[in-house]
């Protein structure tokens, strides 16, 4: 029920996933909600900067990759002088409808849309800054803050977008690069990295630590590494890098402490990404920053001041998209006292390189880790027939169950598709089903869904 | 408007729809050195090579280079060291602005307004750079867009004056402007097209003018004009007037906050210095 002792019963700040996932939720419980976003357009940086765009180029630069594979199909040369615009095309009308969607939505859940930077004035009271710089206060009784996580730029690395870029701004290159440096060994660097590789731009990808997304198990990231390699590019693992610079010419230089130096005519530094509070004056709430510079919060998304609730990146890992969005949805309903059941843990990662990686639930070395002895099943992509016909031969996928053989524990895996057929491990574990499923159930043939039939077989095999 | 004049308009008006407008041709070592810059394995000494061929433009590069925007410190005495030091981007700009020019046009009597336009469409070419920084949008885009985006004024000019003369026609000034200001970007479009820009900078020139276009080309444009806005307070600082230009829509275009702006106001002298250089 909403009351008139506020302008607004909920006021919700940023407009990504969590955001606007927050307000039609806090809108369809009758509350007068307004959701503030600091840029022109709605949608966040997952919209405008990350996800849509970056999956827009991977769908070209995979349409790129098969033609070249087919090449006796067509002889196929991307030219040297590929502007990057050619290569995002579909990107203008993907978001505009995009943002035509998401504006019809908050629209008709009768939301108030807001164009402004906000400043917390007090725990209650919201000032709003427009572009043109006029100001407005505005009382509110609950706060959702859910302004997402821009990159973080180390002190080393001068990004001046034009030689040096982030995340944010690799996009605006004009032309495809010869060569691109990638720092970083995370989601976006892996993401970024395949996809120009795949587009042929001569890729080198460094990180400190021996694997890409080291947080997958060795399996997964090996096949991903070996994938990237025979596409071309290069992996330096390992590496500390102390100095960027662009030699005033045309290279950026990267120059590792172990004395390796890297010459790429561009540079993305994708060190990872830290939360966007700045401006926000969170002290006058009564709020900080804990020591990771992210926004603490309880189980129920609060902060440390009652009224205010917190979802998406700003909060922390793992900073997905679809983790953002239920983040958001359940911020608002503990913010109004609405009973939901609690959020699963169980949520799928998804990583959109070339070939894709996805999991969901524990790694084996986190399962071994906590259970001992667990059972392992995998299954090769070139094992599958769908995988052979479609020429999709670079993955495998993993099934890792509990000591007996039959709690499903996570599922994981590499290669094109990965993405969506870790669905059905995924709702087996939901629905709490045995490894047993994957055999007793008839899938589609041919389909990469066979594989679980073969990763499950390899574990029923192993039973006592 | 004269029957006169409104005779000139029209002959002016086929000409731009028949595409008969005389735009000059890109020239060929701007060209050249645009497509070193681009080029994905040239290097610094065919971009030496290309600027020794033309020796005007070798001296010019090289007084640029030595000037004190660009190297305060140290006296540069080769192209091959010029283009170490400054960088195949930097240097590729200097010919492309030195190449393409005031002097490319033949306006009897408008030289100085000519040589104004010129001027102001280098230093808009390096605000946009800035703007677009800020933005994190592309830069090279910014430059070339803001470098072109008036190109048609003194295509257009030496139509008018063209016309006047073949039809004995003497036109005033306000006249000539008049039907400059009407038609240049028209022509600015057509130059741009022939000169085979990179398709973003065509587009982000089209849409100058152009309400219809996409979001991103939108923002180009935009590009342009916050960077043409700081151009003129750069140029005649005795107009400036702050809050005037906090205000200007163009802002919320770009998204820019006003503290946004003031950081990139503090770039004047430095934008300044750059425009001075790549004047001398």
């Amino acid at each position: 029920m909403s009351t008139n002792e506020f302008d607004y019963d909920v006021l919700v700040i940023g407009s990504g996933p969590a955001g606007q996932k927050s307000a039609v939720q806090a809108a369809k419980a009758g509350q007068k909600v307004a959701i503030i976003e600091r840029d022109s357009l709605f949608g966040g940086a997952c919209v405008h900067k990350g996800t849509i765009p970056s999956k827009t180029l991977r769908e070209n630069a995979l349409r790129v990759k098969h033609m070249r594979q087919n090449a006796a199909l067509a002889d196929f040369h991307l030219s040297e002088e590929t502007e990057m615009v050619t290569l995002i095309d579909r990107l203008d009308e993907v978001l505009k409808s995009h943002d035509k969607y998401m504006r019809k939505q908050i629209d008709r859940n009768n939301i108030v849309r807001i164009h402004g930077r906000a400043s917390f004035v007090d725990e209650h009271t919201i000032k709003i800054t427009k572009v043109g710089g006029e100001t407005k206060n505005l009382s509110v009784n609950k706060i959702i803050i859910a302004v997402g996580s821009y990159p973080r730029k180390p002190d080393n690395i001068p990004i001046d977008h034009e030689h040096i870029f982030d995340s944010d701004s690799i996009l605006s290159m004009l032309y495809l690069p010869s060569s691109l440096t990638v720092l970083g060994g995370g989601v976006i660097a892996s993401e970024y990295a395949s996809i120009f590789q795949a587009l042929g731009v001569k890729v080198t990808m460094i990180d400190r630590y021996p694997t890409p997304l080291g947080f997958l198990d060795s399996d997964m990231t090996d096949t991903f590494v070996k994938a990237f390699k025979a596409m071309g590019g290069t992996w330096l693992g390992e590496k500390n890098v102390e100095k960027v610079h662009w030699d005033g010419i045309s290279n950026v230089i990267t120059e590792c402490a172990d004395g390796t130096i890297i010459t790429s005519q561009k540079l993305l530094c994708a060190a990872g990404r830290i939360a966007n509070t700045n401006g926000l004056q969170l002290e006058n709430a009564g709020l900080a920053l804990n020591e990771k510079g992210l926004i603490s919060v309880d189980d129920e998304l609060c902060t440390e001041v009652a009224n205010i609730y917190a979802a998406g990146d700003v909060i922390g890992p793992p900073s997905l998209a679809s983790a953002s969005m239920e983040q958001g949805r359940r911020a608002a309903s503990n913010a109004l006292g609405i009973k939901i059941g609690s959020m699963s843990q169980l949520i799928p990662a998804g990583i959109y390189s070339i070939p894709e990686l996805s999991s969901v639930g524990l790694t084996e070395v986190q399962a071994r880790e906590k259970y001992g002895n667990v059972l392992v099943g995998t299954a090769q992509f070139e094992e599958v027939a769908r995988g052979q016909i479609s020429g999709n031969t670079e993955g495998m996928l993993k099934i890792v169950a509990d000591t007996q053989g039959k709690k499903i524990l996570g599922v994981m895996l590499v290669g094109e598709g990965s993405t969506e057929v870790v669905h059905i491990g995924h709702m087996a574990m939901l629905a709490d089903q045995d490894v047993d499923i994957f055999v007793e159930s008839t899938f589609n043939f041919p389909t990469l869904a066979e594989a679980y039939r073969i990763a499950a077989l390899e574990i029923l095999a192993q039973r006592a | 408007m004269s029957e006169q004049v409104q005779l000139i308009e029209e002959s002016l008006k086929q000409l731009i729809n028949r595409g008969g407008i005389e735009v000059p041709m890109l020239p060929e070592v701007a060209n050249k050195a645009l497509l070193l810059a681009q080029s994905t394995d040239s290097d610094a000494s065919e971009m030496a090579q290309l600027i020794q061929s033309d020796q005007s433009l070798a001296g010019h590069v090289m007084r640029i280079a030595n000037s004190a925007a660009y190297t305060p410190l140290s006296n540069l005495v080769s192209l091959q060291q010029a283009i170490a030091r400054l960088g195949m981007a930097t240097i590729s700009e200097i010919a492309l602005t030195a190449a393409i020019g005031a002097k490319m046009f033949n306006t009897p009597g408008y030289e100085d307004y000519v040589s104004g336009v010129w001027q102001h469409a280098l230093a808009t070419s390096l605000w946009s750079k800035e703007v677009a920084r800020q933005c994190r949008s592309n830069v090279e885009v910014a430059f070339l867009a803001g470098l072109l985006h008036s190109i048609g004024r003194p295509a257009v000019l030496q139509t008018i004056l063209d016309l006047a003369k073949q039809e004995h026609i003497e036109l005033s000034d306000a006249d000539v402007h008049q039907l400059e200001n009407t038609y240049c970007y028209q022509v600015s479009k057509a130059v741009v097209n022939r000169w085979k820009m990179p398709t973003l900078v065509i587009e982000a020139i089209d849409s100058y003018t152009d309400s219809r276009s996409s979001l991103a080309i939108e923002n180009h444009a935009a590009q342009i004009i916050a960077g043409s806005k700081f151009a003129n307070n750069m140029l005649a600082p005795e107009n400036f007037d702050r809050e005037v230009l906090l205000g200007l829509p163009v802002f919320e275009t770009l998204n820019l906050y006003q503290d946004e702006v003031e950081e990139l106001l503090t770039k004047t002298d430095s934008v300044a210095q750059r425009l001075e250089g790549l004047s001398s």
